[in-house]
């Protein structure tokens, strides 16, 4: 038995020495982060957004600025011929990591494949066909006029791949892109991603020379790595360790904001919500600076508007509803809800005021949301039955039209044009319209935006949808999703890009000793 | 002992079929329609509602249209065959998943209970020997601890105390040995007192038997009365629970695996159950289930080595 416990003591010790801290001997700089995502694979189509902007393998045509501008990237130019065809102007000094140049035929395999494989993609673009006008020029037929096809275009599963990154049956092989950095291995057991510096980028010389990612899904061992050191960069800790992370010497933590919302959503299909003045009684009763400041320990913003002002097609002139408990409770004593009995819940003809609250606990920030409105919506009178369960089920009981009030995380501007939240929210059959609704004065401005060319013209068009839908509410803006930024002081030049899955990486970024 | 072993086979491949069975009922039972959530975990936002010609198309795709037993059985001729399908997400075929996934778990499991027999064994001797002394009541509150202290919770203070503090190991990750040494820990926590306890209670009765007390009177070494009589007697019901323990941690180390981001078969099963990906999650369970009724024959077997007197007919 003794001689068992000197040889497991030598073996500790062993192990000490075999782990020393791994001193980078070498002077390259290598850009460690901790990722909030799981990467399955390899192909581009299972997460594009890894590889056009967590790691900058690949580029996209269109991308965008913190303002959602659309700028050129791939792209030099495009317009309209009809209003069912765009036409590409491709730059034509891009190489792939293979040497290989950039041609229209390496963009109409990218964006064919993508909506062949991805039914969002398929969404976005509406494909009919693409011509391949020259090496440099492409044409994009839809099948209805499409007036987003460029901001469509900004999405990260397009980021375009050379048709080389398949083999000749069609089987993935790696991802061969144009950008800053090339792939150079992906452990399929690990899931650790390591990209290195593109020497020959069409963009110019970059400083950092790899990055590796390591999948890290839990956000108190993301704050842990950080803290420690074992990773440079990385997003999305818990939120009360952001400032106690931003307090440590050598590492900040910047909170921003994102173009996801708090929304919650009230069945108009059930009584008493199909009365719009209930609605707004809700609405009023929001005390949304209380929740982001206390509930999510400032990690967003509060917003009773799903855009920021910010965006540029953003309609500021729409109705808000800031915090007002008296007017809630008169709106519901208008509508004949008075508690008779005296049990502090609102009743009308024997009935109480109750509703169901549904929310799911995959995102941080719901639940403690959810528990906050339900002690507000009591303020007023209103009983709300909290029941936390899985997405899958919530989607089962709405089918059903067994909910009053959902509480859910969406996004607003993830392909940046006014026309993806709007028509997917309010739009009749609408993709995240979960009440049915349908106004025909909405959905008659959301067509004509989508044939209008002219991007001021459509703004104006959708903003007018903005005030009518504010005026309707048929879901509650909570507040702005928010997303908190760790990285060492030695990493320079982050920027913020609102418009990417989480957060996107910049060329400009550099390591300091 | 061959008519046993020939009986027990039998009923184990009862057992893994009646697990499979199940497993793929209730993957079908669970709210959330089957081909809407590969849709949400492939091609969609997690809360965007799909088209019905986007879920039409992915249930002839995946053949989802047809009777569950036609499905369940078409998955069983295949897994007979070797072929454990493809999976709906990753497009890879399920057993490369897994084999990917088994090494690490295996590792963490076996770490653990080591850490679990090594330390829980002895003590529990200990304990036992110096019954009511200032040690024995020390270990009986540790390991009270020990058996209270969520796995998540241990976690993260062994990562906050010996990785962030003291920096002597990485927070998570999966690499060389050093990589291994906090989730073993984490995870033998609750084993290591449950061996002690039992090894304690079975030390004691075990003690006050008459062979004990007449080898004791016989003038043997007390090293010798415990190792070969004692400990041989207190260990079997110790075995029995381990051997249920090593089969859990073997699948359930979920929690675990994903704090340490460990790339293990619990956390592709937990995954895949999410996106609804049927083949990952049946190949997931039959894995699983194979390992832990493989398990508990061996400890089965054991019995017969450490106490003669078991004989299976």
């Amino acid at each position: 038995m003794k001689n068992m416990y000197v040889a497991m003591l030598a073996l500790i010790l062993a192990n000490m020495l075999f782990f020393c801290p791994a001193a980078s001997i070498d002077s390259e700089k290598t850009l460690n982060a901790a990722s909030m995502w799981d990467i399955p694979d390899v192909d581009p189509i299972l997460r594009g957004d890894a590889w056009a902007e967590k790691t900058l393998v690949t580029e996209t045509l269109v991308t965008s600025n913190q303002d959602y501008e659309l700028l050129p990237q791939l792209a030099t130019t495009w317009r309209q011929l009809d209003d069912k065809t765009w036409e590409f102007k491709l730059r034509d000094d891009v190489f792939f990591h293979d040497n290989s140049k950039l041609t229209a035929d390496d963009v109409k395999f990218t964006l064919e494949r993508g909506a062949e494989l991805d039914a969002a993609i398929a969404g976005y673009l509406q494909l009919d066909r693409i011509d391949v006008i020259d090496s440099n020029t492409i044409r994009i037929l839809t099948k209805n006029p499409n007036a987003m096809l460029p901001a469509s275009l900004h999405s990260p599963s397009l980021g375009v791949i050379s048709r080389n990154s398949v083999d000749k049956d069609g089987k993935f092989i790696k991802p061969i892109g144009t950008g800053p950095f090339k792939f150079e291995s992906f452990d399929a057991q690990t899931h650790v991603l390591t990209v290195s510096k593109n020497d020959n980028w069409w963009g110019g010389d970059i400083a950092i020379d790899r990055i590796i990612t390591t999948p890290m899904t839990d956000p108190n061992a993301r704050a842990s790595a950080i803290e420690k050191g074992d990773v440079d960069f990385t997003v999305d800790i818990p939120y009360n360790e952001v400032e106690r992370i931003d307090s440590i010497d050598s590492l900040s933590a910047k909170i921003f904001d994102t173009p996801y919302l708090y929304r919650l959503d009230l069945n108009t299909g059930h009584e008493p919500l199909n009365n719009i003045d209930i609605r707004h009684a809700l609405s009023y009763a929001v005390n949304r600076d209380d929740i982001v400041e206390y509930v999510l320990f400032g990690v967003g913003s509060p917003s009773s508007v799903p855009f920021s002002s910010s965006m540029p097609w953003a309609n500021n002139s729409v109705r808000h509803y800031d915090y007002d408990i008296e007017t809630a409770k008169e709106l519901l004593a208008d509508a004949g809800w008075i508690d008779t009995d005296g049990d502090g819940t609102l009743d009308k003809e024997g009935k109480p005021l109750e509703l169901s609250l549904l929310t799911y606990p995959t995102r941080p920030g719901l639940v403690p949301v959810a528990e906050a409105l339900v002690g507000e919506f009591k303020e007023i009178g209103i009983k709300a039955d909290l029941e936390v369960l899985e997405w899958g089920a919530i989607t089962d009981k709405r089918k059903d039209g067994d909910w009053d009030m959902v509480l859910f995380a969406t996004n607003c501007a993830l392909i940046p044009d006014p026309q993806y939240y709007l028509q997917r929210s309010y739009g009749t059959g609408g993709s995240y319209n979960y009440v049915s609704y349908s106004n025909p004065d909405v959905d008659e401005l959301l067509t004509e935006s989508m044939e209008t060319e002219d991007l001021q013209t459509r703004y104006n068009l959708l903003k007018e949808v903005q005030s009518i839908t504010q005026e309707d509410s048929i879901n509650i803006i909570v507040a702005h999703y928010g997303i908190a930024v760790a990285a060492k002081d030695s990493v320079k030049g982050f920027e913020f890009d609102p418009t990417a899955h989480d957060y996107k990486l910049n060329p400009e970024m550099d390591i300091e000793e | 002992m061959l008519r046993y072993l020939l009986k027990r086979s039998a009923f184990m491949v009862v057992t893994v079929l009646a697990v499979c069975a199940m497993t793929f009922g209730l993957m079908n039972i669970i709210p959330g329609g089957t081909a809407e959530l590969i849709l949400k975990h492939t091609f969609l936002e997690l809360e965007e509602i799909p088209t019905d010609e986007q879920i039409a198309e992915i249930s002839s795709r995946y053949n989802l249209h047809d009777p569950l037993y036609i499905q369940f059985s078409r998955w069983m001729g295949n897994a007979l065959h070797g072929d454990l399908g493809t999976s709906y997400i990753l497009k890879r075929p399920v057993t490369y998943l897994i084999l990917l996934r088994l090494p690490a778990t295996m590792m963490l499991a076996l770490a653990a209970m080591s850490i679990a027999v090594l330390i829980g064994v002895p003590l529990g001797v200990l304990c036992a020997l110096k019954e009511n002394k200032l040690a024995d009541y020390i270990l009986r509150i540790a390991t009270l601890i020990g058996v209270s202290m969520p796995g998540f919770w241990l976690a993260l203070l062994l990562i906050l105390v010996f990785s962030v503090t003291l920096k002597l190991f990485p927070v998570a990750g999966y690499g060389n040995i050093s990589y291994l040494v906090l989730p073993a820990v984490a995870l033998s926590a609750h084993t290591t007192a449950i061996t002690l306890r039992m090894v304690r209670t079975g030390m004691l009765e075990v003690m006050n038997q008459p062979y004990i007390v007449f080898a004791m009177s016989k003038g043997l070494p007390t090293r010798y009365i415990v190792t070969k009589h004692a400990m041989r007697n207190a260990l079997l019901p110790v075995i029995t629970v381990l051997g249920l323990h090593l089969g859990h941690m073997l699948g359930g180390a979920v929690v675990i695996e994903t704090i340490f981001a460990w790339p293990g078969v619990g956390s592709l099963l937990v995954n895949s159950i999410m996106a609804r990906d049927v083949p990952v999650v049946q190949g997931c369970v039959l894995t699983i289930v194979g390992v832990f009724v493989i398990i508990n024959l061996l400890v089965d077997l054991l019995y017969t080595y450490i106490d003669p007197r078991i004989k299976y007919v």
